[in-house]
């Protein structure tokens, strides 16, 4: 197939491209190689520093704590939609004295560090939160903020003959939103949602700086342990954790859009909190 | 409206009644499917073919086959007596030399109308920007957009915008132009525009393959029609007897459907 | 005495993010723009190769590349010591997964139909390149782009985690020191923030309405 960049390949072109292919195979091999021989000259490829890794108390230590981190990143997510939904209404109501202060709040939570959030959070209300509601906090007015543009952007690509079909039968606005409007563009909206789920999961990670719970505090216990002193083998490991969940979850939204562009409805996708 | 001339648009090396394009038993598969099948054509210089069918014969495909937005996987392609190159500097040059119009006309869309038709002058033929921009306010003038020399292609009509896309053609003096669908896209107040100008080029001596349903382009311009279906050239005549004497029971059946209303 | 105190330490802070965000911007764009041409060859290796990067780099949590990149690559000789360049090195590479991915859907928003007619009328791989489709995705490009770097902007935050005294770690130490003004502390560095945002959305879209023509 030709694309935007490649023209068709003649004969020279297609040698060129087995060359090229050839060459890159060695070069990646050779990275790869001299990544494993560097891990192997600092030792990081030992029994002792994956050894920990296969012991039951400690891989069961990890899973519940990517437990507690799931938990926690639902628990945000479910206040997140709530939060999302109250703002988005609130940008889209005729009402000035409400659509100003939701479209302040949106934006300012959009534009802040959510580190910083949690810091002032934990801070502020921190002997009564604890670590855990100050986290949940955070991630809430982060990704409720993210989420209130996403549903501001569903609601607006709903068909406009529908709302005005549904005002022609005499339903108000409340009612044109709730009966009409909101269902249609929650299916469209799913995608979305999903991949900011994605992202609060992440950001759920963050909670450690705090000594929240969750799977990296728990890894940390293991890498600052003397016992183990294996940080980096801990790293990866943890890293491929969240990989596994988050590469399942995005395939999930990846499966239902392509499912509704099968079924021909609208999508909205999710730049908003995309690149966080 | 245009009043060119065999001179204008046709380089000098062409004679006219000399094969210029040949299609040699070509043959072409997309997986399994044989889109084209076995094809043998001739396009002498000055002649216009109308190639026509209903869709999914290979009609576009053997258009975009001439210039290699295609490839082929049997026969041989020649223009001008030269096989076609299948990549490079040779292929450029080639089809530098074959004009092409699109059905979704594809001008350049961060480009002025005057810089589209004045780019391919500039960059592949290496003239200076003043030649080539004169030139092009030329053939402008000749399509009928001059006004719109200095607007982007999404300021125009649908029809504007494929008669600048035939003006970016003529720019680079081709030999033969190649036409795939350039009206299907167009409201059906703007073919007419179009199809004039296509008219006068076909007048003029330029050496056309059109691929389109008007049929009665195919009347008024056409030396020759070609009927094809499921990848076969099914039949071959002047539009005059292809119309009223039509041979093939698939041809009878197509012109019977298209032209009942 | 409070006022200026908190002057400095603004001042001070947002000098290491705008440092942090400018060189890791900078190479973010480099290897995110080389993994999208990656992305875009007709070479299967490097495509994935490409492909593999995004979906590490982007499912991993920041911190957690923190974490290997500031204990974990000292451990290897990689920039002992250097916490800014490791973090640095966290936040490029966490980056460049998302300017990949720009980049990749960038050249695909271009028409194939423009390159089509740019090889029609005898452009070869380079010339239609550089005349047709660079400017093109260059211009779709710019947007998201700005989204990127607006969000990388807020993640250089997490290196204060790592004991790099930017923006957001002169909260703790102004919590300290000034615990009673929380709130204006908050607001301080959270405004140094929002004109860092405004700052990077004002000139990508002052930048895209020059390149800008109506299509």
């Amino acid at each position: 197939m030709s694309s935007v960049l490649f023209d068709l390949p003649g004969p020279r072109a297609r040698l060129r491209h087995r060359i090229a292919t050839v060459v890159a195979v060695i070069v990646l091999a050779a990275v790869a190689a001299w990544v494993v021989k560097v891990l192997w000259e600092k030792e990081q490829i030992t029994p002792e520093k994956w050894q920990p890794f296969t012991e039951p108390q400690i891989i069961l230590l990890l899973l519940e704590g990517m437990a507690i981190t799931l938990a926690t990143a639902a628990v945000a997510i479910v206040l997140a939609l709530l939060f999302g939904a109250v703002f988005a209404a609130g940008r889209l109501s005729n009402h000035a004295f409400l659509r100003w202060p939701s479209t302040m709040v949106v934006e300012f939570f959009r534009a802040v560090p959510l580190l910083l959030l949690i810091f002032f959070v934990f801070f502020q209300f921190g002997s009564t939160l604890e670590t855990f509601g100050a986290l949940v906090v955070g991630l809430v007015l982060y990704n409720g903020s993210v989420l209130a543009e996403i549903f501001r952007a569903g609601i607006l690509a709903v068909p406009g003959g529908q709302s005005e079909a549904a005002y022609a039968v005499g339903l108000r606005k409340s009612q044109v939103m709730r009966l009409v409007l909101a269902p249609q563009a929650l299916r469209s909206m799913l995608p979305a949602i999903i991949s900011q789920s994605v992202v609060a999961l992440k950001d759920t990670a963050l909670g450690f700086i705090i000594g929240a719970p969750g799977v990296v505090r728990d890894a940390k216990a293991i890498y600052i342990s003397p016992l183990y002193n294996n940080v980096l083998v801990t790293g990866i490991v943890l890293a491929a954790m969240f990989i596994a969940v988050n590469y399942a979850l995005s395939k999930l939204a990846v499966y239902l859009e392509s499912r509704m562009r099968r079924e021909g409805k609208a999508v909205v996708t999710a730049s908003a909190g995309a690149a966080d | 409206m245009l009043g060119m001339t065999a001179e204008s648009t046709t380089p000098a090396s062409v004679q006219h009644g000399q094969p210029l394009v040949v299609l040699d038993h070509v043959d072409k598969w997309f997986g399994d499917l044989h889109v084209l099948q076995d094809i043998n054509v001739s396009v002498d210089a000055g002649e216009v073919v109308v190639v026509i069918g209903p869709s999914g014969s290979g009609k576009s495909t053997l258009c975009r086959a001439i210039n290699r937005l295609e490839t082929i996987q049997q026969g041989e392609i020649r223009l001008d007596g030269q096989p076609l190159p299948q990549e490079g500097k040779a292929l450029a040059a080639l089809r530098a030399e074959v004009g092409m119009v699109f059905q979704s006309f594809n001008l350049f869309a961060h480009k002025t109308i005057l810089q589209n038709v004045a780019l391919g002058p500039i960059k592949v033929r290496g003239k200076g920007k003043a030649e080539a921009e004169e030139q092009a306010r030329t053939l402008l003038d000749r399509v009928g957009v001059a006004q719109q020399a200095n607007k982007y292609p999404a300021q125009l009509s649908g029809g504007q915008q494929q008669r600048v896309a035939i003006a970016r053609a003529l720019a680079m003096q081709p030999k033969v132009m190649l036409f795939d669908e350039p009206t299907s896209a167009l409201d059906p107040e703007m073919i007419k525009e179009v199809l004039d100008v296509m008219v006068d080029l076909a007048k003029g001596g330029m050496t056309m393959i059109v691929v389109t349903h008007e049929m009665g382009f195919a009347r008024t311009a056409a030396n020759r029609v070609l009927f094809m279906d499921e990848g076969r050239v099914v039949e071959e005549n002047t539009p005059e007897e292809f119309f009223t004497n039509p041979q093939s029971a698939r041809a009878q059946d197509f012109l019977g459907k298209i032209l009942k209303h | 005495m409070y006022l200026s105190e908190l002057g400095s330490r603004l001042l001070d802070g947002f000098l290491v993010t705008l440092q942090l965000l400018g060189w890791s911007a900078l190479f973010a764009t480099l290897i995110g723009t080389a993994l999208g041409a990656f992305r875009v060859s007709p070479i299967r290796p490097l495509r994935a190769l490409g492909t593999s990067y995004v979906n590490v780099f982007r499912n991993t949590p920041l911190v957690v590349l923190f974490i290997i990149a500031v204990f974990g690559l000292p451990v290897l000789g990689i920039f002992r010591g250097n916490f800014f360049w490791l973090a640095v090195v966290a936040l490029s590479t966490y980056t460049a997964a998302f300017v990949c991915e720009v980049v990749r859907s960038g050249v695909n928003t271009v028409d194939i139909g423009q390159a089509e007619a740019a090889r029609s009328i005898g452009m070869g791989f380079s010339s239609s390149l550089r005349q047709v489709i660079m400017p093109q995705a260059f211009r779709a490009v710019i947007p998201p782009l700005a989204s990127v770097y607006i969000a990388l902007a807020k993640n250089t935050s997490v290196a204060a985690a790592f004991g790099i005294t930017e923006a957001t770690f002169q909260l703790s130490g102004l919590q300290r020191d000034f615990a009673s003004r929380l709130l204006f502390n908050f607001a301080g560095i959270a405004l140094g923030y929002i004109l860092i945002v405004a700052v990077i959305s004002l000139t990508a879209s002052r930048f895209e309405r020059r390149v800008a023509v109506s299509r």
